[in-house]
This record gives structure tokens, sequence and C-alpha cells, in this order.
């Protein structure tokens, strides 16, 4: 069987290797970008169970429509099917839930939530900027939270963003923007004793 | 430069797409003024803050992939020889009724057909006039060998 050009060669060689019959193929495929994906998924699973689920869901698909596959770079293309799976499943699990949505009185959805986010234990240890960044972080809408970990965890610049998230690299680039100056509002007690802490 | 300027200047630099012109320009902003230098430490402080991911997907992920894989290929391939069959004999099953309940149109009751008759011979297209009008024209034309076609 022919490889496929449009993949990196060693991507080619292993997927035709599969589609051959190889199941050790796979196998290292899976391996070799199970870091940079499932770290992704789970920044929006509920759960390791769910990140688990989902990955496998998306080793699934990109396999299964490996016809119409026409980039260079494989963990692009996972993660783009991975960015459809987590719209899929933030439409059926909050549909029209923005932390920019009004509620009563006023307020925002986002002024409400910060209290809940973060556990009591997690409060009184108000010194781990680390937890109360990845606990901001869940509370932004799912555009900018995807740019977010996709930049902060998988490096990835903001061109291969906006391909991902099918979007301009300006609007990538205002997403993050977005993203920052939420959390920065959020994390604006932990930023301080971070400046303080600094000699 | 404005602050919303200078931290898609950082980002990008952050993120190694920086154009020579932007670099540039980012260079002589955080040369100038403390608050831009102030501005990119509290960038980079966030960014070292991040907590680490997942550690990974559980050990047999890749075994459960190709199983889930297998098994989707079984239904396809169980359910290919089916739907063609199934398919004929649809198609068939709908030609058979069809030709089953297939009645011709009935004949037009007597005083309908003879109104239509009389509709027809009574109703004259006023079109027609023009239309010999100019089929004479035409055949004028063509018995007359100097009509120049300009006198149209």
């Amino acid at each position: 069987m022919e490889t496929d050009p449009t993949i990196g060669t060693e991507d080619a060689q292993l997927l035709a290797a599969y589609r051959r019959g190889d199941a050790e193929a796979l196998g290292q495929l899976v391996e070799k970008y199970k870091r940079p994906l499932f770290a992704f998924l789970s920044r929006f699973a509920a759960n390791p169970g769910e990140a688990d689920e989902w990955f496998q869901e998306t080793w699934v698909r990109a396999i299964e429509h490996m016809n119409v596959f026409r980039q260079k770079n494989l963990l692009s293309w996972l993660f783009r099917i991975a960015h459809n799976l987590i719209i899929d499943q933030a439409r059926r699990k909050k549909p029209d839930c923005s932390l920019d949505a009004p509620v009563a009185g006023g307020a925002f959805l986002a002024d409400l939530i910060p209290a809940a986010a973060l556990s009591p234990a997690d409060e009184a240890a108000g010194r781990d900027l680390g937890r109360h960044v990845a606990a901001a972080a869940a509370l932004l809408p799912v555009e900018q939270r995807e740019v977010f970990w996709l930049r902060m965890d998988a490096g990835l610049p903001f061109k291969e963003i906006a391909r991902i998230q099918r979007t301009s690299v300006n609007t990538a680039l205002a997403r993050m923007q977005y993203a920052l100056a939420k959390l920065r509002a959020e994390l604006a007690p932990a930023y301080r004793e971070l400046q303080e802490s600094r000699p | 430069m404005n602050p919303k300027q200078l931290e898609q200047l950082l980002l990008l630099e952050q993120s190694g797409e920086l154009a020579p012109a932007q670099r540039r320009a980012l260079a002589a902003e955080l040369a100038a003024s403390p608050d831009a230098r102030r501005f990119r430490d509290q960038l980079r402080a966030l960014a070292a803050a991040v907590p680490p991911p997942a550690a990974g997907p559980a050990p047999d992920a890749a075994a459960r992939i190709a199983a889930r894989l297998q098994r989707n290929r079984k239904s396809l391939l169980a359910f290919r020889p089916v739907w063609k069959p199934a398919l004929a004999a649809a198609a068939a099953l709908a030609l058979l009724l069809g030709i089953q309940t297939f009645r011709p149109a009935p004949a037009p009751a007597p005083v309908v057909a003879a109104a239509v008759a009389n509709a027809d011979e009574e109703w004259t297209d006023p079109l027609d006039a023009d239309f010999t009008e100019l089929e004479e024209l035409l055949y004028a034309i063509a018995a007359d060998e100097s009509f120049e076609i300009s006198e149209l």
C-alpha cells in the first residue's frame, strides 16, 4: 500500500502499516502524540475517565476520516478533531452559557462563579498560583480556553491555533487577550502576592 | 504603543511569530518603558505558573482504540452486503405497488369536453394577427432581393 504523501513520512509509514493490519503501528502513533493530545483534552473533561474516552474517540475519528486529512502535521489534525469534539460536548453540556452572560441583579455569571470554582482547601492554599490559574481558566468560554491551553500546554503558534479553530490569526490572538484579561482579573490577588514575593 | 498592541506583540514574541518590523518596535518599547517590561514579566509569570497537564491516557488506550476501530469496521462490513439487496427489494416492491395501484386518468364528462371544444373554437389569440403580419413581411423580404435588412 502507498504511504500518504500529505503527512510526515514517519507518520505516513506508521499509518500505512496500520492499514496493512499492523496494530503495533497504531500503538506507536498513539504513544507519540498521547501527551499533548491528552493534556489538551483533560483541560476540558470533567474527570480523567471522560478525558480518556475523548482521547479514544479523537483517535477513532482521526483514523476513520483519514481520507479527508490534508495537513502535513498529524498532531494538528488530532487537535482539530479534538476541538470539534470539545465544541460538541460544550454545546451539549452548557447551551448558551457564557461567563459574560448577564444574570439577575445586573451582575455577570463570571462574577458569581469564582467562589465555587475553588474548593475551601484550594482557597486556603492561596499561594498556589498554578491551581488558581487552572481554576480560573476553567471558567473561560470554550474558544478562549482552547487558545489559552493550546498556547500554554501544547505551545502551538497562533497561526496553527487559528487553523485548528478555523478562524483568523487575529481572532485567535484576540481570544488569547480576552482570556488573559479575565485571568488577570481573577488572579489579581495571587498576582500581587507573586509580584511582592519577587526580589 | 497602547497596552493591547504591546500585549499582542509580547504574545507573538512568546510564540515565535514576530515579524522583523514588529520585533524592532517591541524592542524599542521595552527599552523605553518600565511599564512595558513589567507587563512582560507578568505575562511570563503567568506562563510559568501554568500547572502541568495530566500525565496521559490509560495504559491500554492504544489497544482500546484499535478494538473500537476493529468493531466499527466489522459493523460496516456486516452492513455492506445487506444494504444493496435491501435497496433492490425496496425498489422492486415500490414498482410492483405502483403497477398495481395505477389507474388511467378518467375521461372528462361529456359536458366538460363540449365546453372545452367550444372555448377552443371561440377564443382567438390577439397575437395571431401580429404573427401573420410578420410572416407576410418575411415572405416579402424573401421575394424582394433588393430588400435591405436595415429597412426593418
